[in-house]
């Protein structure tokens, strides 16, 4: 228990230590680019016809420094600033917080790619088991090549086909923005029915295109369990089936469960190309955008946000992994 | 002529004498490998007599194990089980009862210990959890008293059996796996065990000991124990009669003694003068000439020890020697029987 | 089993010379062995081709046709033309060759940043490997993607080159991470022990003996970092974050969604389809193959044996 708790310290300390680095590699970009931009910002806001002061005051709120400081003043400024989670100021969206945006923007990406996740990890998993277990028969061989090819897909050639053949070819769904804008957001049935609709090809795109990866990954883990001594012992001990089968199972989801949790954290990050095409207001798409307008606060803002996600899922998997395998507790 | 036949029936009575466990007739197991089918077990004709202890002696890869595994119908691919027939107490045939009807065999009425025995435990539950799973596979009632005697089994063995019984497969070492094995394939009171290398990997002291103990349960619970092996000590040791293996088919068998005494069979010389004994001069133990069998030697209708044998002559070449009587129930396979090299 | 075991011990005793020649042959051997991986295999090399000589075949500036905008399928166009009346195929073939360099290249500084990083930190380990495997950390840490996007703001991809380096750099941790383990296992063995009792080099230890035999891995790894450069590369160019300064499949895609609505203008839909199809084509060309690559370098895999 000593040990957990001291391990547990190290890696929060560690995680810590990684989203500083991440967060000095934003605010150094943004120092790098060209035309420096917080300068830019500065010399538009004069320009405005602001006074040299109230400028300062604004480019510090959005910023998190002033432009006159030395560097490592407002390397530190930043920093501090991002330990009380202001990660400051929009400029296109403005006088808005950029953790009020990024945060209004999260649930989106969180909706849509957990359910693709789950959905594609479930159906991913069956078929690798079967297409282990029947892997010298034409089913096995066709589930095995259907799973490389979906894996080998791009995500933003399977968004665009699927979009060009349900909302072009055969116009069943709805194609782009997250909900019918001529509806009133609000808790009612036309409404939910409308972001259930446009929320179908989205989850799809995602599940169809991580589904390859989990049956591939699933079915080579049965592979390597059945070639196990145990499993033969188990069977010439005379285990009844459905023990051995859970033998298998139990043996060979065990890798994937912290790839699951792994992607969990990825899944922030991992949505970039289905929320372009369907035009999903989510993380990746406020990231795009930033970038777009050279809203640059908001930039590192996602930015950190889809890091802290990987690295929080990084220390909960380490410790829910010791919990499930026996081999790792102690 | 007439004193060989005279043998052969003087066996066949005490064949029908003596209540046989497992009474295994023509025996084929064929490998399939991109290098063409390789015969694994070529007609193998094998008895193991209740209450005895069997050794079968052969170098790696001369198809003991697989013989073994074709006794309990559990020939992995890509091997395949191409004839025969497996009696049980003269009763039913192992290759044809159901799925259902030989996974109840496996386990309660026939042990196993495994080669990789080390390695035979589900590594993500606990050794108890295993018995348990084991006995509610076999409908044993009281689960209770098999863990009282799965304990008791472990103790006799020398491990400290709660502790074991509380263990994953990681926890324990490499012996006591072993020994872990050994408590597995006798928790059901079975009363055919088989062994297959099963303290091969164990150290010489380990070893003794555990032979030991197997020696000891045999006699009391009169087991019915054949025991693979390539160490030919170990089964001069343990066993009452011999099977000599070498690619895939019985080259001679008998009583232990008789076997060991009077060797009939080249290979089984070449085995006997390639033990080096402690006391004497380590040059005069002397290694088997030539290389294992390969693909290449089961192709040619000849003997397939020709290649390696100090006594062949061209009639080798052309046919196969079949097992036949020399003694009561002393048979070897060669054309050569009686000369010397 | 104990058969099976015998011939593979007869197969190890080749001569050196006797497997460099043969790995050729049993390269080959293992691609026509399916028809399927022939198909892939030929896909490669038509697409390779077209990344050579493809922008041989076409004048620098690819002509214009104001009379043909979004002309349909004909023999004079076979993929249609685009919103300036240029040829869709002559867009796909000359836009190969950024596509395939720049993804090689990635994967060639993806192969040898990851295995010049993990060779020395398994070999030396010590403060360099726990300053390696920091740094590998922060790069499997940080989604690569977004990052790529992040850094689209300060560098400039108009260069194969600056594109392939770009993708090595955010790419490599993974495969320092997996040739680190595998240095460190070979460590222990017999031979590894010998060349260090010997007193020979460690730089002759690690490039001489350890590198060839991680390089089944690598090879590996290679064709798989090509695929992944690939997507993200056009990926890339698809959400218009790197300025369209050069012809790409990427920069078709992102005009015929974004510009030429070409969801809702079926006139338009040579323009989307025609990269779609040359990207499917590809990674159905590459799947294909893998599965031969995958018997070439891991034997174990070999469905008969």
């Amino acid at each position: 228990m000593k040990d957990f708790l001291i391990r547990l310290v190290w890696r929060i300390f560690s995680g810590i230590l990684m989203v500083l680095a991440v967060a000095s590699l934003t605010f150094f970009l943004v120092r790098m680019m060209p035309g420096d931009p917080v300068n830019a910002q500065y010399n538009q806001l004069i320009m405005q016809g602001m006074t040299p002061v109230q400028a300062e005051n604004q480019v510090k709120v959005m910023y998190g420094f002033i432009p006159k400081e030395p560097v490592g003043q407002q390397f530190v400024n930043y920093i501090l600033n991002l330990l009380h989670f202001d990660f400051g100021q929009s400029i296109s969206y403005e006088g808005v917080s950029v953790s009020h945006i990024i945060v209004s923007a999260a649930p989106w990406t969180l909706v849509l790619v957990f359910t693709g996740l789950i959905a594609s990890f479930l159906i991913g998993v069956l078929a690798g088991v079967i297409a282990a277990i029947k892997r010298s028969s034409p089913f096995g061989t066709s589930l095995t090549v259907s799973g490389s090819l979906l894996h080998g897909i791009p995500q933003f050639v399977m968004g665009l086909l699927l979009a060009y053949l349900f909302t072009t070819l055969w116009p069943l769904l709805p194609f782009g923005a997250p909900y019918d804008s001529s509806i009133d957001p609000g808790f009612n049935w036309p409404f939910i029915s409308s972001l259930f609709s446009h929320a179908v090809l989205p989850v799809f795109t995602y599940a169809l295109s991580s589904y390859g990866g989990w049956l591939l990954t699933m079915k080579s883990s049965v592979i390597t369990v059945l070639g196990d001594d145990f499993i033969l012992a188990s069977e010439i001990r005379g285990l009844k089936a459905s023990t051995r089968v859970g033998y298998i199972a139990h043996n060979a989801i065990l890798p994937l469960f912290t790839l699951f949790t792994l992607s969990i954290g990825f899944m922030f990050g991992g949505s970039v190309f289905i929320e372009n095409i369907f035009d999903y207001p989510g993380l990746g798409n406020l990231l795009l955008k930033s970038i777009d307008t050279r809203d640059y606060p908001l930039m590192s803002g996602a930015f950190l946000l889809i890091t802290i996600a990987v690295i929080l899922s990084n220390i909960i998997t380490d410790f829910l992994y010791s919990i499930v395998d026996p081999r790792i507790r102690r | 002529m007439t004193n060989a036949s005279s043998a052969n029936m003087e066996n066949v009575i005490e064949e029908k004498n003596q209540d046989m466990a497992i009474s295994a007739r023509n025996i084929n197991v064929v490998y399939s490998t991109p290098t063409g089918q390789i015969p694994a077990v070529r007609n193998v004709d094998i008895d193991l007599p209740k209450g005895s202890i069997t050794g079968i002696i052969g170098e790696s890869g001369s198809g003991k194990s697989t013989l073994i595994m074709a006794i309990m119908n559990a020939v992995t691919k890509p091997g395949k089980i191409e004839s025969g027939s497996v009696i049980l107490d003269g009763k039913e045939d192992m290759l044809k009862l159901s799925t259902e009807q030989q996974r109840k065999i496996r386990g309660k009425k026939i042990g196993f210990v495994f080669q990789a025995a080390q390695n035979s435990l589900n590594p993500l539950r606990r050794v108890g959890q295993q018995i348990l799973d084991l006995g509610r596979s076999h409908d044993v009632k009281d689960l209770r008293a098999l863990i009282k005697y799965a304990k008791e089994l472990l103790m006799r063995l020398g491990l400290d059996a709660d502790r074991v019984l509380a263990s994953y497969q990681h926890e324990l070492s490499g012996g006591m796996r072993q020994r872990v094995g050994i408590m597995f394939a006798l928790v059901l009171n079975a009363d055919i065990v088989f062994l297959d290398e099963s303290t091969t990997a164990l150290d010489m002291l380990s070893q003794a000991s555990v032979l030991e103990i197997i020696r000891e349960l045999q006699k009391e619970k009169k087991l019915t124990i054949a025991l693979v092996s390539h160490d030919i000590g170990v089964i001069a040791d343990l066993s009452e009669r011999i099977e000599i293996f070498y690619a895939g088919e019985i080259v001679e068998e008998g009583k232990t003694d008789d076997v060991l005494a009077n060797p009939q069979h080249p290979y089984t010389r070449g085995l006997i003068r390639a033990i080096p004994k402690i006391s004497g001069d380590i040059d005069s133990a002397e290694p088997l000439k030539g290389a294992s069998p390969d693909y290449k030697t089961y192709q040619q209708p000849g003997c397939l020890f020709y290649d390696r044998c100090p006594i062949r002559t061209d009639e080798c070449l052309k046919k196969r020697p079949d097992l036949t009587h020399i003694g009561k129930s002393h048979k070897v396979a060669c054309f050569r029987v009686g000369v010397h090299d | 089993m104990g058969t099976t075991s015998t011939m593979k011990s007869i197969k190890q005793f080749n001569p050196k010379a006797y497997q460099r020649q043969s790995f050729w042959r049993a390269a080959w051997k293992a691609i026509s062995r399916k028809p399927g991986r022939l198909v892939g295999f030929i896909i490669i090399v038509i697409f390779t081709l077209m990344a050579i000589v493809g922008p041989y075949l076409f004048p620098k500036e690819l002509p214009i046709d104001p009379n043909a905008i979004y002309a349909p399928l004909s023999w004079k166009y076979p993929l249609g033309t685009d919103f300036e009346g240029t040829s869709n195929l002559a867009l796909i073939i000359t836009g190969a060759r950024y596509v395939l360099l720049a993804a090689a290249l990635g994967a060639l500084f993806t192969v040898v940043f990851g295995t010049v990083l993990g060779l020395v930190a398994g070999y030396f380990l010590g403060w360099s490997d726990s300053v390696i495997m920091r740094i590998t950390d922060f790069f499997l840490t940080v989604p690569s993607f977004p990052l790529l996007v992040v850094l689209s703001t300060v560098w400039n991809f108009g260069h194969p080159l600056a594109m392939g380096f770009i993708l090595g750099i955010t790419g490599w941790g993974g495969m320092a991470r997996a040739v680190r383990s595998q240095t460190l296992s070979l460590r222990e063995r017999g031979f590894i022990e010998a060349a260090r009792g010997l007193g020979l080099s460690p730089f002759y230890i690690l490039f001489r003996e350890i590198l060839p035999n991680v390089s089944s891995y690598i090879g590996m790894n290679l064709l798989t970092s090509i695929t992944g450069c690939i997507y993200a590369e056009v990926g890339l160019f698809f959400l218009g974050v790197v300025p369209f300064h050069v012809n790409n499949w990427g920069v078709m895609l992102n005009m015929a969604v974004f510009s030429a609505g070409a969801m809702s203008s079926p006139s338009a839909l040579p323009y989307l389809l025609s990269p779609l199809l040359a990207l499917l084509i590809l990674t159905l060309g590459i799947v294909l193959f893998l599965d031969a690559v995958d018997e070439m370098f891991n034997p174990r895999l070999r469905e008969d044996a």
